[in-house]
Formats: structure tokens, C-alpha cells, sequence
């Protein structure tokens, strides 16, 4: 059954390039690995003891990237989980609360025990943004150091207590090394299926567009908790080996120099990236061994070196690395859709009977922006709705996506309430827009971004995905072809591995509809997709449109071109201070005495 | 006993508050959040000591010259770990820049100056035990600075050049506002208000190279509870901390004073995500 | 501290250490020649720094002078420091550095308890002959450390000490112990209650305060309104302990303190509102380290003292941690001096021999049952404001 599917779904080309560019991709990291492994051919046990370090705070930094580098959360104080790991691991090693558990039952306890407090360290997320939540993590980075120190009969207060020490053969410098080196490729593995995954994506896209993130169907406090659990354990596990690297625990252990290390690596390192924070964690870990011969002066040379580092490459080491976008992209690029893909792409008819809203009336404080206005947007239609600046239109596609509560009215679609507010579920219903500014990831490739419109079809969860099991491959498969199908509709095809913000702006425009077409919308709504583009370019804008129309999707378009309006719309509304001023055909409408004189006479 | 916890509470979220005020100031032109403004207040301190104590001048000198010194640390500050890394704000390397800053100040500090604290020298003899004037010295500075930078914002016309290219660094440029000339300015005088908390407090905090981590720490508490850039808000929530912190100290003991302070923080911040005083967030769509 | 900053060459270091620790290749010891190489893991610029700096002028002058005068057996010494920062990670760092690939030969250090804690089993796990000057008393243990020597007090003779002088001398029947809230003030702090407890003094109040509190006044309140007779101090923090002295003056209050050495540290001196504030403060304190009722110090050390005229500044530091420094280098010097070798066998089974080792600090007695080399009887109380050029006067109540 599902090799079928594969077969049937997938154009024969997809396949060999896709595992060529992972190939490609992983070569980097089986070289550190093959390093790595070579290191006890020729290291001592100082050696070891730096790499199995570097290793334990990769374990931890792996899940940490996910968290700061894909979804943009300032968590400085991850310390806390770190040392919640170590205590965990160490006091149930020991015993001091339970009988004794075996050592690497007490490293499990210490994952899954940090997993849930990495929830609830990173659950002000939610509600607080950047430097404020920063500023909560490090709180709890506080309150568990101190809890520590206070807690005598459990952690051993001040003078702490043994690490656990691991049965043979990770009993020895080596082995231990051994031990570490494996989870961190583990990691570097798990975290770099989610981050090529829906999820991942979806993280960026929190990052970066949040709002765009929300109307494809992304819902925030979902993803994030998913991460949160795979950080904390991630942190645990590394605070559980990093106790029996040190042999022994005390509070004075878990600084907060070494808390900001692990978000220095990660953003040295680079947002986005997996080798880039990968290779920033062993460069703070060896930076302060080099500088260390100095002595006194260690801790200087060491922030002047970083200082350094950074000035030299503002970017981090991931931008260093990003070696294809430094490519040359010709100026004389032409947006060329080709229509035809859309056959494939909009094939599966979806029921519609279209969108209908009656009555609805939103204001803000003592503004009326919408006054009552009835709007019906039928399948295989395009619906121009135009109207004076301050008129209602982009409001009225807020409303309809979500983004606003109206006051009074209703609205349903394809027969069904759709109910205000929450637009994270309209994706899920088949409404899918485009924005006044384009909301794209400018740092994600023009492919990644169509995906991201994707999102929800993916049927593989969250540890599916982590583990890279076939349900999660096949969703990929999927979504990849859907996003080359939906840039070759909108003729972006040869740009797709681009970064989207070298982009012009009239190939965003034409990159957001892509994304709106990938989950085969029943309603399409596009927020002035005209603006800023040529003449030649609106002439292929209105014939895109008018195919996606043709294919069954109802069309609601916001828009100043006069022209383009009155080429493609079968029906057009006219808007003016909230309310309908009139409705009907392009014919109509042209002859309509008060919007000539009020409108488009002008 | 309660007039003492009363006395330093005041005095210390006074000092707390400046140095929220010197966040904010930095933040109001560049948009980063500078990790020196803690070692701003240390400096105050450490300068102030080597030039009133060390050195012998007079407070007519020691204090317009730690000023003076703490300015060119700003700009500086500016120059090195600020500018490079404006052009990528939304990756936050200036974290690091500004650390890395930081953590330069703090070893020389510690090498050249001293790891254990130095004394501070009393300025007016002015004062007995909860009326000190290391007390109210701080409290006091507090206030004259929060006037003046009042006055300044609102009556000169070079505060209103600040505040427009705090409100809208682009729109500011069009208007042919010197954006990065106030940017610089605006780091000298965060370096001259750090200096003051740790001017105003050195009796209190004494010459201490690790001040600077500490008031780092505690100062930022003011910027989130009184809203990002809202310096009023930054006093209140200065004061509240300074009380608060040292109410705990007495009642809950040394060790678990700084749980109840974050746990209250943490509280208060997820009751109101924008701080006690921050403007709501602009609408997004 | 001159040492380390003569080496700092900002532009050509990260290479040339990297160089240095990366190709130095292991070399089969060329015993008669090879340098003796002692590794010194000394946090140097964190908190709390002053004991170590005072150790490192002594472990610079001693091996500066035993090389002076041809080294041992014809083997210079080498001292290889690494600052620690009192980041218990930078000293294991340091440490398996200093073993693997520095191959020192013996590592005086740490210099704080909280990294010794860490570093205690890694030094044991390499047979690295260790002495250092930690206070807790779990450092050291023959059986599971045969490595591990002290020369300094343990806490538990310190706490003797201050206990004893508490109930003998001050007839205390009510005390107050105050810690700061690091992991050794918390530790010691609670250890010392307990110990009072049991010798049936009743505990006034116990509080841990943070060393950064600028305002004592409350804590001193509530110790008087509880009745304390002596406050007990544990703190290496010299801020906090004179903002103590500072409160009790102010509050015209003559309690004495006792307790910890950093009270006599002279740091204090600058911090105190009045001279006068230090009186009635006994800190711990060593007998050789202490001058009698005519000013004189015992003969040894006054030797160490003419050696140090002019080459080490005292004024600013201690005599016990200059005089600690200087015997930390020569244990190890006269233990390969003595067995011909610098093998880790040879230096801890010398170590495990050594009765009354006259060292300037104290005479060190080890056997193989007992690393704790520091003579209980030369830990004495001494008056905190008697500093001359490092050294005290014992607390009355000694002769």
C-alpha cells in the first residue's frame, strides 16, 4: 500500500535529487563524527575530557537550537534544566530520596524529570515575548540553584554530592566519551529530522512570519510544548552525564556563564542552522582552553576573541557556511506561471458552496471599521472587493480569517458556521491568504517556505517525525511535491532553493499564493497581490488567478488595480466607511453612478 | 528594623531602577539590550574610589570625571559591540558583543583593581542611621535623574530628536534626524547614569569588581516589570524590587530571598506580559 | 601575579598556546634533567580571590628561590598555573590539563572548596600527588583519596577552635552563626550549629545572609533581641563581614565576633567606618602566623619573613597564605629531593612519612591513615585588627 503510494505520488525525478541534497547536507556532520571518533587514536585523556564536555553541552544545546534558533526564543537561563538533570540523576543514583536507582535509570529520570520542568520554564512563552520571557528563564535558572544550596538532605546543600558513576565499559575516560559522543550524534540526528520537518518549519515560521504561521493552520502552543518536552529531556540527559563527568555536584556548578554558553552557541552559531551551532558549542568549549595558559588573563583574552569572532562574521558561522546563496541570481529573472500545474495541484474537488456573511459589524473602541456588511463569495468565482483606502477590505479579510471578532454577525463557509476568532483553525477549513506585506521566512528557501503552507496535511506526529519514521518521510515526500507543483503553477520554480529574502518583492507576492495553494483552498483570499508589480507581471497575475478560480476555488480579491478588477472578477462589492456601497458584475458596477463619482472616477 | 529594611529597599531599587534606566536608555536609540550597563554601575563605583580615594580629588572632580570616564566606556561600548551587529538585530548576537564587553570590563576590573570590595568614601557626612546618606543618596539621584531625562525628553529639542528616533528609527532618518549621532550620544549618557547608580550607591555596594553581574542581574527586573523603555515604570518597579528583595531577605533568610523574588517576578510578568507599565502590543495583522 | 602578567602577549597567544598543549608530545621523563613541574590550579580573578593571590606570591617566591639556587637535584621547578575562577568546571578542566597533558608531577590547589570537591576523584583516579588548603572535611580520606594531602586546617578543626574559644574564653552561652549563602557558608554555617548544639550552647539565631545585602541592621537587631552572647561568622566575603562590624558599632552594641580568617583580612581595614569597629573580633588564626605580647613572631617564621623583605608585598595579604605558598612548592621539592624521584609513588609515599615537617605555616605531620597534616594545637584565635605586615596578635585568653 504505501510503496503505491509513493510510487503514484511522486514524480521520478523528486527522489534521487532529495537524497542527494540530504546527503550532501549530512556530509559535514560525518566528518566531525569521524573526527571525533579518530580523537582516542591520538588524544590523552584532557583530550577526552574537552570533547566529552563539548559533546554533553551539544547534547544539551541540539535541543536548545530548536528552541533559539527555529522558533526564536530568547531562553537564556537553560541552565536550570541542566542542573535539574544533574541533581536528578545524581540524587536517585545515590539514593537520597528513593532506594538507589542503577545509573543509567537515574539518567533516564533526570530526561524525563527536566522534560517537564522544560515545559514549565518555557511555557511564559506563550504569553511573554523576548526579553521578557529571557528574563523568566533565567529566574528559574536562580530559584533552582538556590533550591539546591537550601535543600541540605536531598542535594547535599553546599558541599553537593557524587555524581553517578556509570557501569563498565563507560566507567572510563573513553567509554564515557564513547557514551556521550553517541548521544550527541543521537541528538544531532533527532533534532535535525524535526528540524527538516513540517515542525521544523513551522517553528521557523512562528519565528518569522507568526502571523502567517497562525493562518496556515500553525498553532503555537502545540509545536512549542512538543519542543519544550525534546529540549528539556535533551537538557536533562546532558545534566545527568555532565554530574558524572565532574564526578561531583555543587550548586556553584551551574553558573550563569555556563548557562550563557549555551545560548552564545547557539547564536554564534547562526539561526536556522544545525552544524553552525554545532560548531559554535566546540568553539566555546575550546576557546577558553587555548586562553587558559594565560592564566589570569585567561578570561579576558576569551571575550576578546569572541568579540572578534562575531565582527568578523556578523552573521554567525551558519551564514559563513551558506554557501549557495552567495551565488549570483540574474537580474532578468521573468515570473513565468504555467497554469497547467494547477491540474495536479487542485485535482481532488473539495464540497464547496462557498463563503457567506451576513450582518457582520466590527469596531475598535468608538470606530466602526465594518458596518453591517453581507458578503457571499461563491466557488469558481473571483470576487473583487474594492473600496477608498480606510474602507473596510483588508479588515473584512481579517475578519474572515480570524484575526478580528466581530462584534455581531455570522459567517459560514461551504455550508458550515465558521465561527470568529481563531484564525490557527481556518487553515484546517480551506481558507488560505496572501498579505498586504508579504509574510514570508526570509531566511528559509523559497521551497521551505511553500511547505510551510503544508503544514497540516502531514499526518506523521511529533516523534514520528523526530525519529524520521516512514509515516513522517512520506508526509515530506508529499508536501515537497505539492510545493513544486504549487512554485511551477506560480512560476517560481527555478528559484526554489533561493533564500526567499533575496527575492524581489513581485516574486513574493507570487510566492504567497503558492503557499495559499497548498492545501487545495476552497477560499482564497488575496490581499492586494498586485501591488508593486509591472504591468507584464499583473497580466500574468490576472491569468493565474482566473486558472485557480477555474479549478473551484471561490477567489476574494482586495485590490486598487482598476483593471485588473474589472478583467478577472465575476462578481465585484464596493466598499466605502464600513458599508456596501455597491455590488454586482464589472458591468454593473461601471455603470454604477456613485462609485464612479466617488471612486473610480477620481 | 523596619525603618532600616525600609532605608535600604528604597536605597537598593533605587540603584536597581537607575540601572533599568540605563538599559532603557540604550535601548530607546538602538533597540539592543546592553549586557554593560551593569558593569556601568561597577565602574561608577571602582572609579569613584580610585579617584576620590586612591587619587585624593575632591567630589567637584571624582564625580563630573567618573561621569566622564563611564561616558567614553558607553560610546565606545557603541562603537565595538553595538553598530557591527545592528544590521541582524532580530538574531540577537549583540547578547553576545555586549557580554563579551562586559566580561573584558569585569577581568580588567578584577586584575588591575581588586577582587576583594574597596571602600567608597562618604561624600556630605551628612546623616545617621536610616536617614544615612548612603540611603538617600541613591534615592535622591534617582530623582534628579529621572527629572532631568523628563526635561530633557520633553522640553529640549534634542530630547525630542531621541524620543522620535526611539519611536521610529527609519521614519527619524527621513527627517534627516542624525540617527547615529544620537545613537552615540545616547550610549554616552547611559554610560554617565550607570555611573551615578554606582557613584550614588558606592557606599552601599562599596568598589566591588562583581557588582557588575549583580546589578546586570537586578537591574534588568526593573526594565521587564516597568515595560521595556518606560523609565517611570523602571523606578516603580525598581523601588518594588529594592523593598521586596530586602523585606525577603530578612524574613525568608539569604538563601531562599531571591526564589520568592523570582517566583514574584515571574508571577507578576505572566499576569501582565508587557510589564506593570508597557504599552499593549500593537496590533499584528 | 607578576608572573602571569609578563606572559600576556594579546596578539600572539591563542596560536602559541594552542601549539604549545596541542604538539607537546609525550617525552619519556628525562629524570635527571627534565624540570620538576607543579601544577598550581589558583582562582585568581574570581570571588573571593585574595587567598589564592596571597598563595601564588609564595609559590612564585619559593620556586624562584629554590631554582635560584640550582634547583632540585639539578631539576629546576616549573610552575604551570591555570586560573580557575572558582568555577568548579574550569578547575577540571584545568586539572585533567594538567595531568594528561602538561604531565606535571604533583598539583598544589584548588584554593576553594567547592572545586576541590569536583576535582578530588579525578586527581585520585590519576594518582596525582595533591596538596591543598580546603577546609571541608570530606576532601580528604586516606582510603578512597591516598593521594590527597592538606596542610591547612580541616573545617572541623577550625570550628574547634572558634567553638572552643566561644565556650572557654568568652563563656558564651548564647551565640548567633551567621553564613553567607555560598556552598561553604551554608555548610559551615550549619555544621558549626550543630556542633554548638551538642556542646549544649543554645543557638540565639542562625542566618544566611547574602553577601551583597547592604544593610545588616535587621539580622544585628534580631541577634540582640535573642540574647546573643558571641556572633559566630562564616563568610569568606570581607564586604559582608565589615558591614557587620559597621552595624555593631552603629547599634553601640559590644558583642565580639568570632569565626572565620577572612575577618582578619585587611581588606576589612578600608571597609570599616572607624578603626575601632575591629575590636573585640577574633579570627581564626595559626600559631606561627601569630607575634607575642613584645611583637615578636616565632623564630622560623620570622626567617620566612627576612626572606621575604622586599620581594613579597605582606602588607595587603597574609602571612599564612604567603607562608602556605612557600611550603605547598617545597613539600614537593623535598620530597623528590629526598627520594631521587619525581614519580607519584615516590612523592606520596614520602608525603605518607613525613612527622613534623618544619614548614613555615605549621609543622606537618602525615601517615598513611591520616592526611590531615595540620597541627590541631597550632590553630589558635587571633585579634582581626592586629595585622602587621600579614601576621597577628593571639586573642586574649593565649599566651
Amino acid at each position: 500500500m504505501a510503496m503505491d503510494e509513493r510510487v503514484q505520488s511522486a514524480p521520478s525525478h523528486d527522489a534521487p535529487r532529495a537524497s542527494l541534497g540530504d546527503f550532501s547536507k549530512g556530509l559535514p556532520f560525518l566528518a566531525i563524527l569521524a573526527l571525533s571518533m579518530l580523537l582516542p587514536l591520538i588524544g590523552n585523556d584532557y583530550w577526552a575530557l574537552i570533547a566529552t564536555r563539548a559533546s554533553i553541552y551539544w547534547i544539551l544545546v541540539s535541543g536548545l537550537n530548536l528552541i533559539v534558533g527555529f522558533a526564536g526564543q530568547l531562553a537564556i537561563g537553560y541552565v536550570a534544566l541542566f542542573a535539574v538533570g544533574a541533581y536528578t540523576a545524581s540524587v536517585l543514583a545515590a539514593g537520597n530520596v528513593l532506594p538507589a536507582l542503577p545509573p543509567f535509570a537515574a539518567l533516564g529520570a533526570a530526561g524525563v524529570v527536566s522534560a517537564a520542568m522544560g515545559v514549565v520554564v518555557g511555557l511564559p512563552a506563550l504569553r511573554l515575548r523576548t526579553f521578557y520571557f529571557a528574563m523568566t528563564t533565567l529566574g528559574f535558572a536562580t530559584i533552582v540553584t538556590q533550591v539546591a544550596l537550601g535543600w541540605q538532605s536531598v542535594t547535599g546543600g553546599g558541599i553537593g554530592l557524587s555524581g553517578p558513576s556509570l557501569p563498565a565499559p563507560f566507567d572510563t575516560t573513553w567509554g564515557l566519551y564513547g557514551l556521550c559522543l553517541g548521544l550527541a550524534a543521537l541528538c544531532t540526528w533527532m533534532t535535525a529530522n524535526l528540524a527538516y520537518s513540517r515542525f521544523g518549519r513551522a517553528l521557523v515560521a512562528t519565528r518569522d512570519a507568526d502571523v502567517a504561521a497562525e493562518a496556515n493552520g500553525i498553532a503555537k502552543p502545540h509545536l512549542l510544548i512538543g519542543v519544550f518536552l525534546f529540549a528539556g529531556a535533551a537538557a536533562g540527559v546532558a545534566g545527568g552525564l555532565f554530574a558524572s563527568l565532574q564526578t561531583y555536584i555543587t550548586p556553584d556548578a551551574f553558573t550563569f556563564d555556563l548557562s550563557l554558553l549555551f545560548f552564545i552557541a547557539v547564536l554564534i552559531g547562526g539561526r536556522g542552522s544545525i552544524l553552525g551551532p554545532l560548531l559554535g558549542t566546540l568553539l566555546l568549549t575550546l576557546l577558553p582552553e587555548m586562553a587558559a595558559p594565560l592564566a589570569a588573563w585567561s578570561t579576558f583574552v576569551y571575550a576578546a576573541l569572541l568579540l572578534i569572532i562575531v565582527l568578523l562574521m556578523p552573521g554567525g558561522i551558519a551564514t559563513l557556511l551558506d554557501f549557495d546563496n552567495r551565488r549570483v541570481l540574474s537580474d532578468n529573472r521573468v515570473i513565468l506561471p504555467q497554469p497547467a500545474a494547477l491540474g495536479q495541484l487542485l485535482a481532488a474537488a473539495r464540497p464547496a458552496t462557498g463563503l457567506e456573511m451576513e450582518g457582520v459589524v466590527l469596531s475598535f473602541g468608538g470606530v466602526t471599521a465594518i458596518d453591517g456588511l453581507d458578503l457571499s463569495v461563491q466557488p469558481g468565482q473571483v470576487h473583487g472587493l474594492i473600496g477608498p483606502n480606510g474602507s473596510g477590505k483588508t479588515t473584512t479579510l481579517n475578519v474572515i480569517s480570524g484575526y478580528f471578532r466581530p462584534q455581531q454577525g455570522q459567517m459560514t463557509l461551504d455550508g458550515t458556521n465558521l465561527p470568529t476568532g481563531l484564525p490557527v483553525l481556518r487553515a484546517g477549513r480551506g481558507v488560505c491568504r496572501t498579505f498586504q506585506t508579504p509574510r514570508i521566512i526570509g531566511a528559509a528557501s523559497v521551497l521551505q517556505n511553500v511547505m510551510v503552507g503544508g503544514t497540516i496535511t502531514g499526518r506523521a506526529g511529533f516523534l514520528e517525525a523526530m525519529l524520521s519514521l516512514p509515516r513522517s518521510l512520506r508526509d515530506e515526500r508529499a508536501i515537497r511535491m505539492r510545493a513544486r507543483l504549487a512554485l511551477q503553477a506560480v512560476g517560481l520554480h527555478a528559484l526554489e532553493n533561493v533564500r526567499a529574502d533575496r527575492l524581489q518583492h513581485s516574486e513574493l507576492r507570487f510566492l504567497e499564493i503558492a503557499r495559499g495553494l497548498m492545501l487545495h483552498p476552497s477560499l482564497l483570499l488575496l490581499d492586494e497581490p498586485a501591488a508593486g508589480l509591472s504591468a507584464e507581471e499583473i497580466k500574468r497575475l490576472g491569468a493565474l488567478i482566473k486558472a485557480i478560480s477555474e479549478h473551484g476555488v471561490g477567489v476574494l480579491l482586495v485590490e486598487h488595480h482598476a483593471d485588473l478588477i474589472f478583467e478577472i472578477c465575476d462578481q465585484i462589492t464596493v466598499l466605502n466607511l464600513g458599508k456596501v456601497l455597491a455590488r454586482g458584475t464589472p458591468a454593473e458596477i461601471r455603470m454604477h453612478k456613485e462609485v464612479v463619482s466617488a471612486y473610480l472616477g477620481a | 528594623m523596619f525603618a532600616s529594611i525600609i532605608a535600604s529597599g528604597l536605597a537598593m531599587g533605587a540603584i536597581y531602577a537607575l540601572i533599568g534606566i540605563t538599559y532603557n536608555t540604550m535601548f530607546a536609540t538602538s533597540r539592543v539590550m546592553s549586557f554593560t550597563a551593569g558593569q556601568l554601575g561597577m565602574l561608577g563605583g571602582v572609579f569613584g574610589s580610585l579617584l576620590m580615594l586612591r587619587l585624593g580629588l575632591p567630589l567637584v572632580l571624582g564625580l563630573p570625571l567618573t561621569l566622564l570616564l563611564c561616558a567614553g566606556v558607553g560610546i565606545v561600548t557603541e562603537f565595538v559591540a553595538v553598530r557591527p551587529v545592528l544590521k541582524s538585530l532580530d538574531q540577537h548576537l549583540y547578547v553576545l558583543t555586549t557580554l563579551a564587553v562586559a566580561l573584558l570590563i569585569q577581568q580588567v576590573t578584577a586584575i588591575e583593581w581588586s577582587t576583594e570590595p574597596q571602600p567608597f568614601p562618604r561624600l556630605f557626612e551628612l546623616g545617621r542611621d536610616a536617614w544615612d546618606e548612603k540611603y538617600w543618596l541613591p534615592v535622591a539621584t534617582c530623582a534628579v535623574t529621572i527629572s532631568a531625562l523628563e526635561f530633557l525628553y520633553r522640553r529640549t529639542l534634542i530630547g525630542r530628536a531621541f524620543l522620535a528616533v526611539a519611536e521610529d528609527n527609519f521614519a527619524a532618518r527621513a527627517l534627516g534626524l542624525p540617527e547615529r549621532t544620537l545613537r552615540v550620544a545616547s550610549y554616552a549618557m547611559a554610560g554617565a547614569i550607570g555611573a551615578l547608580a554606582g557613584f550614588s550607591g558606592g557606599q552601599l555596594l562599596l568598589a566591588f569588581f562583581a557588582n557588575g553581574q549583580l546589578l546586570n542581574f537586578y537591574g534588568f527586573i526593573p526594565v521587564a516589570l516597568g515595560g521595556l523603555g518606560n523609565n517611570r515604570g523602571a523606578i516603580i518597579g525598581g523601588l518594588a524590587l529594592g523593598l521586596f528583595q530586602q523585606a525577603a531577605n530578612f524574613t525568608v533568610g539569604g538563601i531562599f530571598a531571591s526564589v520568592a523574588v523570582f517566583v514574584l517576578f515571574i508571577v507578576v510578568l505572566l499576569v501582565a506580559p508587557q510589564g506593570l507599565f508597557g504599552a499593549p502590543a500593537s496590533r499584528r495583522v | 601575579m607578576k608572573l602571569t602578567r609578563r606572559s600576556v602577549a594579546l596578539g600572539a597567544i591563542a596560536s602559541s598556546a594552542l601549539g604549545t598543549s596541542l604538539f607537546r608530545l609525550v617525552s619519556p621523563a628525562i629524570a635527571q634533567t627534565a624540570p620538576i613541574r607543579i601544577g598550581w590550579l589558583a582562582s585568581l580573578t574570581g570571588a573571593s580571590a585574595a587567598p589564592a593571590i596571597g598563595f601564588n606570591r609564595g609559590v612564585v617566591f619559593a620556586a624562584n628561590e629554590i631554582n635560584a639556587a640550582g634547583g632540585v637535584k639539578g631539576r629546576q621547578i616549573e610552575i604551570v598555573t591555570r586560573d580557575t575562577q572558582g568555577d568548579p568546571t574550569k578547575a577540571v578542566n584545568a586539572t585533567q590539563e594538567l595531568i594528561s597533558q602538561l604531565k606535571v608531577d604533583a598539583i598544589w590547589g584548588p584554593t576553594n572548596s567547592g572545586e576541590s570537591l569536583a576535582v578530588t576523584a579525578i586527581m585520585t583516579r590519576n594518582k596525582m600527588p595533591s596538596i591543598h588548603p580546603c577546609v571541608v572535611d570530606s576532601l580528604i580520606d586516606p582510603a578512597k583519596y591516598p593521594n590527597a594531602f592538606r596542610i591547612a586546617p580541616s573545617n572541623t578543626q577550625w570550628d574547634d577552635a572558634v567553638r572552643n574559644y566561644c565556650l572557654n574564653i568568652l563563656k558564651a552561652k548564647k551565640v548567633t552563626v551567621i553564613g553567607d549563602t555560598t556552598g561553604y557558608g551554608v555548610t559551615a554555617a550549619n555544621a558549626s550549629v550543630a556542633a554548638f548544639k551538642k556542646a549544649g550552647v543554645e543557638i540565639a539565631t542562625q542566618a544566611n545572609i547574602d553577601a551583597t545585602q547592604p544593610d545588616m541592621t535587621a539580622d544585628m537587631l534580631r541577634a540582640r533581641d535573642a540574647g546573643a552572647q558571641v556572633i559566630v561568622v562564616w563568610s569568606v566575603s570581607t564586604g559582608m563581614v565589615a558591614r557587620l562590624l559597621n552595624t555593631r558599632a552603629t547599634m553601640g552594641w559590644d558583642v565580639p565576633f568570632v569565626g572565620h580568617p577572612s575577618m582578619a583580612s585587611g581588606d576589612i581595614g578600608g571597609l570599616l567606618a572607624k578603626p575601632s569597629n575591629w575590636e573585640k573580633v577574633y579570627a581564626v588564626g595559626y600559631r606561627s602566623c601569630s607575634y607575642d605580647a613584645a611583637g615578636a613572631l616565632p623564630a622560623h617564621s620570622q626567617e620566612l619573613v627576612n626572606k621575604l623583605q622586599g620581594k613579597v608585598n605582606l602588607s595587603d595579604s597574609l602571612l599564612w597564605w604567603v607562608a602556605a605558598g612557600v611550603d605547598a612548592i617545597n613539600l614537593v621539592a623535598q620530597a623528590v629531593s629526598t627520594t631521587g624521584s619525581s614519580s607519584s609513588e615516590a612523592i606520596i609515599g614520602h608525603w605518607n612519612e613525613l612527622a613534623k615537617y618544619p614548614g613555615y605555616f605549621g609543622a606537618y605531620t602525615f601517615s598513611k591513615t591520616e592526611h590531615n597534616g595540620y597541627p590541631t594545637e597550632d590553630v589558635v584565635m587571633s585579634a582581626a585588627n592586629s595585622a602587621k605586615s600579614g601576621s597577628f596578635a593571639l586573642a586574649p585568653g593565649y599566651t
